[in-house]
C-alpha cells in the first residue's frame, strides 16, 4: 500500500549539495511490519520524513515517486496532503520529550487531532483522548491529560506520542527509532504495546531502527539501508539466515557481538 | 570574509584615517571663526557649509571624529578591562567571588545608564576623560557576564582539566587556556560596545553635558541645530549622518564577525 | 511557583541595598564634600545651598550614619526638598510621572504590535525579499541616534511641512478646546515623540522575535505538529509562536532602563513635561536631592520591572510553573 520508488533527496547546505538518498525503493504491504535498518546517516529518517513531505526546507526531492493507496504523495496539493498526514499516515518520533510541545498540556496535543481531522466537539474529543490514553496503558489518564511533557517520564511521553499518532486510526504508522531514547525495560514495554496495538488497530508499521535485535523481535520483512540506498530487502528470517550484502552482515555481526556480551 | 564585515571595515577604516589625518585633510582650522561667512550653505569653499560662528562644518566633523571615535574606543577599553577581569574571576573561582561580582553586575544593570552618567556628570565636571571613565564604568556588565558563562562552560572540559593536572597556575590557566577561547563573542560584544559608547557620548554632548565647546564632537555640533532648525538644515544633517554611519559601520563589523565565526545569537 | 517568587523576592533585597549604596556614593564622588563641587557649568554653589545640603545629608556626621539616615528617609519616600524651588522632591516627580509613563506605555504598545508580526514574518520567510529588507531597516533603525532622528523629523513635519506642533504636550489655547479637539491636540503633540521613542525598540524586538521564532521553528515538536496534518497557520501561531514569545517577556523587562534613560533625550528635545526633562533640568541646576531621588527611583523601577518580567515568564512557562522538585 506504500510504494517508494527510486527516491532521490538532496540537501542544500549553504551551497554544498549533499546527496541524502540516491534511489531508494521500498514498499510496505497491508498490515505488515517493515523494519528499515541501517546505521545513522544512512537515510532512514530522511526516507520516513519524505513520505509525507515533512523534510526541512533545505531538502529537495529531485526524483522518484511515493505512492500511497494509489495516490502519488509527491504530486499531491498541500491541502490534500494535510488530510493524509496524521489521518492516514501518522508518525512516532525518537525523542518523546522534545517532540512534544513543552508549553501545551499533553492531552491538548492529542485532542488536536480529533478536533482537526474528525471535527469532534470538545467534550467528545476530551472523552476520546482519555480513552486513547487508557489504550496505551496509561492508568490515571485524567491526571496525565493535564500534565505538561516535562512532568512525565520518557516512557510516558512516548506513550503519549503513540496515543497521539493513533488518534485518527491511521492506515500506516511510521515509527522513527521510537525506543532509542528509552531504557531497556521501557523499550520492551513500548515494543510490546506497539505490537498489541497493531493487531487491535490493524495498521501497517514502518519501523526505523539501527538495532537488529529489535528488528528480529517485530519485523515481518527487513530492509537494510546503507549510504542512502536500500542494499537488501527480504523476509526477516532470510535476512538473519543468509544475509547477502556485506553491510547486512556487519549489522548482524554487531548485534550478535552485543548479544553475547 | 563576508560582505557585511568588509563594508563595516571599510567604513570604520575610512573614518579612522580621517580622524588620524585630521590636521592634513581638513580644509580649515576647526575653531576658526569667520564672521564673514555665518551659516553658509554647502558650497565649493565650505563643502558642508558653516555654523553660526562661521566655522567650517567639514573641518569640525573631521576633528569631531577624533573625539567621538577616541571616546568610544577608550571607554570600551576600560569596560573590557573591568569586564574581563570580573568575568574571569567570577567564572573561574566561583563561590563567594562569583556571587559578589555577579550581584554587583545585577545592581549596575538596574540603573538606567543615561541617568547614572548624567548624575555623575552633575557631580564631577563633564570633561572628556570623565566621560570615557564613566561610560567604561557603567558598561562592563555585559562583557563580564559573557566571559563568565564562556569560562563556566569551558572550565570542566578535558584540556582545562589536563592543564590543572600538570600543575598550571590559576593565572596561567585563565590567560592561556580560558580567555583565548572566550575571545570571539567578547570581540563582537566590544565592537557593539564602541557603537553604544559613541551613541552615548553624542547624546550627552548634544544635551550640553558631554564634550564641551569649543572642542568639536559630533554631539555638540548638533546643539546648534536646535536653534537653527529650519534655517540651516546642513548643521542638523551632516554631524548626525557622521554618527549614523559610524554606528552602522561598527554594527556591520559586529554582525559580520558573528556570521564569520558562526554565532547565531 | 510560590517558592520561585519567594526566592526571586529575597534575591532582590541585596540588589535594593546595592542600588541605595551606589546612589549614595555618587553624591560623595567628589574629593572633599559634595558641597565643594565646583563645575564648569555651575562654578559657584552659593553658601545658602551649601548649608542646605550639609543639613540634608548630615555631612558633619560619620559616613555610615549619613547613609543610614538617608536610607531611613528613603523608606518614607522622603527625598528632601528641591534646591530650585523648595518643593518636596517626591511631589515634583509624581506630577511629572504620568507623561513619561504614558509615552513609554504607548511606544511599548506600538513596538509590540508592529515588531512581533514583523519578526514572525521575517522568520518564516527567512532569506526572502521581505526578510532581507526587514533586516536592512533593522540595521538602519539600530544605528540612528534618536535625538538626530527627532531633529530631522521636526525639521520635516513641524517646519518644512508645518503639519505638527514642534514642542510641548498641549497647545496654548488647550483649555478652550472641546473634548475631541483636546484629544486631537494631544495626539498631534505626541505623534513624533512616541514615534522617536519607538525606533530602537522596534528594531530590537523585531530582531529578537525573528531569532526566537526561527529557533522555535527548528524544534522537533514542529515536526510533530506538521505530521499531525495541522495547517501551517496553526503550526506557526499555535505551536511555534507560543514558545517563541516567551523570551520576549524578558526583553520587555530588560528594556525598561533604556526607556527611562531615553526619555531624558526626547523629552528635552520635544519639551515634554516628564521626569526625563525634570532630571535634565535638575542636572543643569545641580539640584542634588532631585537627582538622587530620580536615580534611586529609576533603578528601583527597573528592578521591579525585571522582577515582574521574571515572574511573568515563570507564570507563562509551564516548565517553571510546574517545576519538578529539584533536590
Amino acid at each position: 500500500m506504500l510504494k517508494i520508488s527510486n527516491l532521490h533527496v538532496h540537501f542544500d547546505l549553504d551551497g554544498t549539495i549533499v546527496k541524502a538518498l540516491c534511489g531508494v525503493t521500498l514498499g510496505v504491504n497491508l498490515k505488515e511490519t517493515l523494519v528499515v535498518a541501517g546505521e545513522s546517516g544512512s537515510g532512514k529518517t530522511v526516507t520516513a520524513l519524505a513520505v509525507t513531505r515533512l523534510l526541512p526546507a533545505a531538502a529537495r526531492v529531485t526524483s522518484g515517486e511515493i505512492y500511497f493507496n494509489g495516490k502519488n504523495l509527491l504530486l499531491l496539493e498541500e491541502d490534500a496532503l494535510r488530510k493524509v498526514r496524521g489521518k492516514e499516515i501518522a508518525y512516532i518520533f525518537q525523542e518523546p520529550g522534545s517532540f512534544l510541545n513543552p508549553v501545551y498540556m499533553v492531552g491538548d496535543q492529542i485532542m488536536e487531532s480529533f478536533l482537526l481531522h474528525q471535527g469532534l466537539p470538545r467534550v467528545e474529543a476530551f472523552a476520546e483522548t482519555l480513552r486513547l490514553l487508557e489504550l496505551v496503558k496509561i492508568k490515571d489518564s485524567r491526571r496525565v491529560f493535564f500534565n505538561y511533557p516535562h512532568q512525565l517520564s520518557g516512557g510516558m511521553n512516548q506513550r503519549v506520542g503513540i496515543a497521539m499518532s493513533l488518534a485518527c486510526r491511521p492506515k500506516l504508522l511510521i515509527a522513527d527509532e521510537p525506543t532509542t531514547a528509552l531504557d531497556v525495560t521501557t523499550e520492551t514495554q513500548i515494543l510490546d504495546l506497539l505490537c498489541e496495538l497493531k493487531s487491535s488497530f490493524g495498521f501497517s508499521l514502518l519501523f526505523i531502527t539501527h538495532n537488529l535485535s529489535i528488528a528480529r523481535r517485530i519485523a515481518d520483512r527487513i530492509c537494510v539501508m546503507y549510504k542512502g540506498q536500500v542494499v537488501e530487502e527480504a523476509d526477516a528470517e532470510r535476512i538473519f539466515c543468509s544475509p547477502q550484502h556485506f553491510h547486512t552482515k556487519e549489522l548482524i555481526h554487531a548485534y550478535q557481538t552485543i548479544g553475547t556480551q | 570574509m563576508n560582505k557585511l564585515l568588509l563594508v563595516g571595515i571599510a567604513i570604520i577604516g575610512f573614518l579612522s584615517a580621517a580622524a588620524i589625518l585630521a590636521p592634513f585633510i581638513s580644509p580649515y582650522e576647526p575653531s576658526l571663526i569667520d564672521s564673514a561667512s555665518l551659516l553658509m550653505p554647502p558650497s565649493y569653499a565650505h563643502p558642508l557649509g558653516t555654523d553660526g560662528l562661521g566655522r567650517d562644518l567639514l573641518s569640525r566633523i573631521i576633528y569631531g571624529a577624533r573625539i567621538s571615535l577616541g571616546i568610544g574606543i577608550i571607554a570600551v577599553g576600560i569596560s573590557l578591562c573591568i569586564g574581563v577581569i570580573a568575568g574571569s574571576v567570577a567564572g573561574y573561582f566561583g563561590g563567594l567571588a562569583d556571587s559578589i561580582i555577579m550581584r554587583s553586575a545585577d545592581i549596575m544593570l538596574c540603573f538606567p545608564t543615561f541617568f547614572l552618567i548624567l548624575a555623575t556628570v552633575a557631580v564631577l565636571e563633564p570633561s572628556i576623560i570623565n566621560i570615557m571613565v564613566i561610560i567604561g564604568l557603567t558598561s562592563w556588565m555585559g562583557i563580564a557576564r559573557l566571559i563568565r558563562s564562556e569560562i563556566l562552560s569551558l572550565r570542566e572540559r578535558e584540556f582545562i582539566q589536563a592543564a590543572k593536572a600538570i600543575g598550571a597556575s590559576h593565572y596561567g590557566i585563565i590567560c592561556r587556556h580560558l580567555l583565548p577561547n572566550a575571545l570571539g563573542p567578547v570581540f563582537v560584544n566590544a565592537t557593539l560596545g564602541i557603537a553604544g559608547a559613541i551613541l552615548l557620548e553624542s547624546a550627552l554632548s548634544f544635551l550640553g553635558l558631554g564634550v564641551q565647546p569649543p572642542v568639536p564632537s559630533w554631539g555638540n555640533i548638533l546643539i546648534e541645530s536646535k536653534a537653527t532648525l529650519g534655517v540651516a538644515w546642513w548643521i542638523t544633517l551632516f554631524p548626525g549622518l557622521a554618527i549614523f554611519v559610524t554606528i552602522l559601520g561598527f554594527n556591520f563589523i559586529a554582525e559580520g564577525l558573528r556570521k564569520h565565526w558562526g554565532y547565531n545569537a | 511557583m510560590l517558592t520561585y517568587i519567594a526566592r526571586r523576592l529575597a534575591g532582590s533585597i541585596p540588589i535594593i541595598l546595592g542600588i541605595t549604596m551606589i546612589s549614595f556614593a555618587i553624591i560623595h564622588l567628589v574629593p572633599g564634600k559634595p558641597t565643594s563641587a565646583e563645575s564648569a557649568l555651575n562654578p559657584k554653589v552659593s553658601l545658602q545651598v551649601r548649608e542646605r545640603i550639609e543639613k540634608l545629608y548630615g555631612l558633619d556626621k560619620p559616613i555610615h550614619v549619613q547613609y543610614l539616615e538617608w536610607t531611613r528617609r528613603l523608606l518614607k519616600l522622603d527625598f528632601g526638598r528641591s534646591f530650585s524651588d523648595g518643593r518636596p522632591v517626591i511631589e515634583k516627580i509624581t506630577e511629572r510621572l504620568p507623561v513619561t509613563v504614558g509615552i513609554n506605555v504607548l511606544s511599548m504598545f506600538f513596538i509590540f504590535i508592529v515588531a512581533i508580526p514583523l519578526g514572525v514574518k521575517s522568520a518564516r520567510s527567512s532569506g526572502s525579499w521581505f526578510d532581507t529588507s526587514a533586516t536592512f531597516f533593522v540595521f538602519l533603525f539600530f544605528a540612528a541616534p534618536t535625538f538626530w532622528v527627532a531633529l530631522l523629523l521636526m525639521q520635516l513635519f513641524c517646519i518644512t511641512l508645518g503639519w505638527l506642533p514642534i514642542s510641548g504636550i498641549t497647545s496654548l489655547d488647550f483649555e478652550y478646546f472641546t473634548f475631541s479637539q483636546k484629544v486631537i491636540d494631544i495626539v498631534r503633540h505626541l505623534a513624533l515623540p512616541v514615534f522617536v521613542s519607538c525606533i530602537t525598540g522596534l528594531a530590537a524586538v523585531s530582531r529578537y522575535m525573528r531569532t526566537s521564532m526561527r529557533e522555535a521553528l527548528q524544534q522537533p515538536y514542529i515536526y510533530t505538529a506538521r505530521a499531525k496534518g495541522l495547517p501551517e497557520r496553526t503550526v506557526l501561531y499555535k505551536h511555534a509562536f507560543r514558545n517563541a514569545i516567551l523570551p520576549i517577556i524578558t526583553i520587555l523587562g530588560l528594556s525598561i532602563p533604556g526607556l527611562i534613560g531615553g526619555s531624558v533625550i526626547f523629552e528635552s528635545i520635544f519639551a515634554l513635561p516628564g521626569i526625563g526633562r525634570l532630571f535634565y533640568e535638575a542636572v543643569m541646576m545641580r539640584d542634588y536631592p532631585l537627582i538622587m531621588a530620580e536615580v534611586v527611583l529609576g533603578a528601583l523601577l527597573t528592578m521591579a520591572g525585571n522582577l515582574i518580567a521574571d515572574i511573568g515568564y515563570a507564570y507563562v512557562d509551564p516548565r517553571i510553573r510546574y517545576a519538578k522538585k529539584v533536590s
